[in-house]
């Protein structure tokens, strides 16, 4: 123990296998380690308080008389936990019969079908009657803040979101109010909650009680497609699962990941992404022909543009780059760059409020609300307040969404303007190209967060169009010109971004996984490489 | 103040201390208010403690809590309303609606129904012209239906406001709210 810290650790028996851990651990968490989850409500590991009040996650303990909640049952030398005895399995089934005593079965209109911890647990108790006689009792629903609906006869108060907002967010304002049989989830009679956080409690809901309003009866949980990816809302980079329906997407939901944002991520987050689905997009490359922009295959634009570069030649000029681009888009775009020797790289990143959630200090609404403007820092982008409104006569590349306040005669006096964009702005009109590339949703890549963490995001949608990812789309011009192979695959890319720029040596593909890893040297050495 | 209360027993009086009526302002801005907060404070370790006697205290004035009550007593004692509001609805001894100046709970739980208590209940209701929760239109009382009032020896109970009546009959229920609206009822 070179560091002087010794960690005690003991071994217990689950289920008849044996596991060892550190001392302190709970045996829910221990049972977890061997493959065996013990049903649990109140239960959440992101949630400090354990009141054990759900009953559902009592085991067995060899030599004990009553039953014990393995939530805040620690573990110890020698314990042998039964997870699946009679006894435990008979009380598991009380208190799922209790539960579904006031239950209102709705499943058909639940959002949380087949998402539900209710249905999966009422599912393998296997109980085919009810022997309840007296008719249930119905509370109805109440609204708990602009955008969430609370459901108060699928709830089976297990105080989930309670604690969140208390122990998580510490904003002591959503309560149990009432008791017993009568007790339902609210807050202050005529105050909504009106927390940054408040989404969460949607997602601890282990019920169908607590819904987002603006996904009410818009998609079942088994039609939609879950893709890992990362909120693309501010420069934290909160993991998140993408869920999309016929190339919709219609929600998204924090993806633990204990060196970000842990289990949780922001409303502006969750809202913001939504707003991907809407607005007119760039679908076929264009090129200039006269007075006009032609539409055109890829084929003839990729010849069409290598062929107006190598007419301007290596000449300076100046690129504007929007922090929405992944990592490979910036490293093949560097590439384009050198080959026309241009230095003069200007990003601009919109900022708004801040947020934080208490209890998790790196997990914030960060003033950035661009995904990648760390990385672009690290290839050496200057920061600017404004886009420069005047082009000199030198070639000009435009890529990302940027351009919709810029003026009407934005990059008119440009000798070469290749614009690539998701959408079609007024200002890219002045374009020789326009290449149309994908949003971070419809293709694979990496942003690098605030911190210098570089984490996978995945293609959720298909691209709108004949539209692809920027990377590809620069690694053929590349290619064209005689400078590059053809990047048609995302590993390729990002072994593209790991030869070319210093701060990603060591990186890999496959070993950045799906939780990311720091930049060359983590956070600190990396602000040295940062020009400041 | 009706009554000079020690420090040591405020919140803990069996019966009412504070006579009805309304706070004239906010109510810890009150002589009456401010008093009985600090005498309370001084019994718990922190504020939040303190929550349970305060909101007896304003239940004993107004006869019930309101909404703007809890804001007012969640900004004393430095906890959020919504912390009050599950606390007030928690406990059923605390009245979330106005109730008249006499709140008589019937008990009808196991002995009380063997000795008469619903027939009591119909009788209190009948004689009062209310239906259960109500006001009567003279604003004197207000009759609900308890669970058990632990006094099971002396059925039928009732509960009248913190006393307690016991061995009540169909047949004294006129005279007990004789007693009452004249304000005679002996302690």
């Amino acid at each position: 123990m070179s560091n002087g810290e010794h960690q005690n650790t003991v071994t217990l028996t689950v289920d008849g296998v044996d596991v060892t851990v550190p001392e302190g651990t709970r045996v829910i968490e221990a049972a977890e380690r061997v493959g065996v989850v013990v049903p649990r409500y109140c239960y959440h590991p992101g949630i400090p308080t354990r009141p054990a009040q759900c009953r559902m996650c009592l085991v067995e303990v060899e030599g004990r008389p009553k039953l014990e909640p393995s939530c805040t049952l620690q573990a110890e030398d020698g314990m042998v936990v039964l997870t699946a005895s009679k006894t435990a399995e008979d009380a598991r089934q009380a208190v799922i019969e209790f539960l579904l005593v006031n239950h209102p079965l709705d499943c058909p209109i639940c959002d949380a079908a087949g998402q539900c911890m209710l249905q999966d647990f009422a599912y393998v108790t296997n109980q085919l009657e009810s022997r309840m006689d007296e008719p249930k009792q119905i509370m109805g629903r109440d609204r708990i803040s602009d955008d969430i609906l609370y459901f108060a006869d699928r709830c089976i108060i297990c105080t989930r979101c309670v604690r969140f907002m208390r122990d998580v967010a510490h904003d002591d304002a959503l309560i149990v109010a009432e008791r017993g049989h009568k007790s339902y989830i609210d807050t202050f009679p005529g105050r909504e909650l009106n927390n940054p956080f408040q989404g969460n409690i949607v997602d601890v809901c282990p019920v169908g009680a607590l819904v987002h309003e603006d996904f009410v009866f818009k998609a079942r949980a088994w039609d939609m497609d879950a893709t890992a990816s990362v909120c693309p809302g501010c420069s934290t980079g909160c993991n998140v699962t993408i869920d999309t329906k016929e190339n919709q997407i219609v929600r998204m939901k924090p993806r633990h990941n204990s060196k970000v944002n842990s289990y949780w991520m922001c409303d502006y987050g969750r809202k913001h992404l939504v707003m991907t689905n809407r607005g007119v997009r760039a679908e076929v490359p264009m090129i200039r022909d006269g007075d006009k922009l032609r539409a055109t295959d890829w084929e003839t634009a990729i010849s069409w543009v290598a062929r107006q570069m190598e007419i301007v030649g290596h000449e300076t000029g100046s690129a504007v780059i929007s922090p929405q681009m992944s990592n490979e888009d910036l490293s093949l775009l560097w590439s384009l760059l050198n080959w026309l020797q241009i230095e003069k790289v200007e990003f601009q990143v919109s900022s708004g409020e801040t947020a934080s959630l208490p209890s998790v200090p790196k997990l914030k609404l960060r003033a950035d609300r661009a995904p990648n403007a760390f990385g672009l820092e690290l290839f050496g982008a200057e920061r600017v307040q404004h886009l420069s409104s005047e082009t000199p006569e030198s070639p000009l590349v435009v890529m990302g969404d940027l351009l919709q306040d810029a003026p009407e005669k934005f990059g008119m006096g440009a000798s070469f303007f290749l614009y690539l964009g998701t959408r079609l702005p007024e200002a890219a009109r002045n374009a020789h190209a326009i290449l149309p590339v994908v949003t971070f949703a419809e293709m694979d890549g990496t942003f690098t967060n605030f911190e210098g963490r570089v984490q996978r995001f995945h293609q959720a949608l298909n691209p709108p169009g004949i539209a692809r990812p920027g990377w590809m789309v620069l690694s053929r011009i590349l290619a064209e010109l005689g400078t590059g192979d053809v990047i048609s695959d995302v590993r390729s890319a990002f072994d593209h971004l790991v030869k070319n720029e210093q701060a990603f040596e060591g990186l890999s593909w496959d070993g950045i996984g799906l939780k990311g890893a720091p930049v060359r040297g983590g956070h600190e050495e990396v602000k040295n490489l940062v020009p400041s | 103040m009706s009554r000079e209360i020690h420090p040591a027993v405020v919140g803990a009086q069996p019966f009412q201390t504070a006579e009805r009526g309304q706070f004239d302002g906010p109510i810890f801005k009150t002589k009456e208010g401010r008093l009985r907060l600090e005498m309370a404070l001084t019994r718990y370790p922190d504020k939040r403690a303190a929550l349970l006697p305060i909101l007896h205290f304003v239940q004993e004035k107004k006869g019930w809590i309101e909404t703007s009550d809890m804001e007012e007593v969640a900004e004393a004692l430095e906890v959020t309303p919504a912390y009050v509001h599950s606390i007030v609805s928690f406990y059923t001894m605390y009245n979330q609606h106005p109730v008249g100046k006499h709140l008589i709970q019937v008990c009808t739980n196991i002995s009380c129904h063997l000795n008469k208590g619903d027939e009591v209940l119909e009788c209190f209701l009948e004689e009062t012209d209310t239906r259960q929760g109500e006001i009567s239109s003279d604003g004197e009382f207000t009759v609900i239906e308890a669970e058990c009032l632990g006094a099971c020896g002396f059925a039928t109970v009732v509960q009248v406001n913190d006393r307690y009546l016991e061995g009540v009959t169909p047949e004294n229920v006129s005279n007990i709210l004789d007693e009452l609206r004249a304000g005679s009822h002996k302690r």
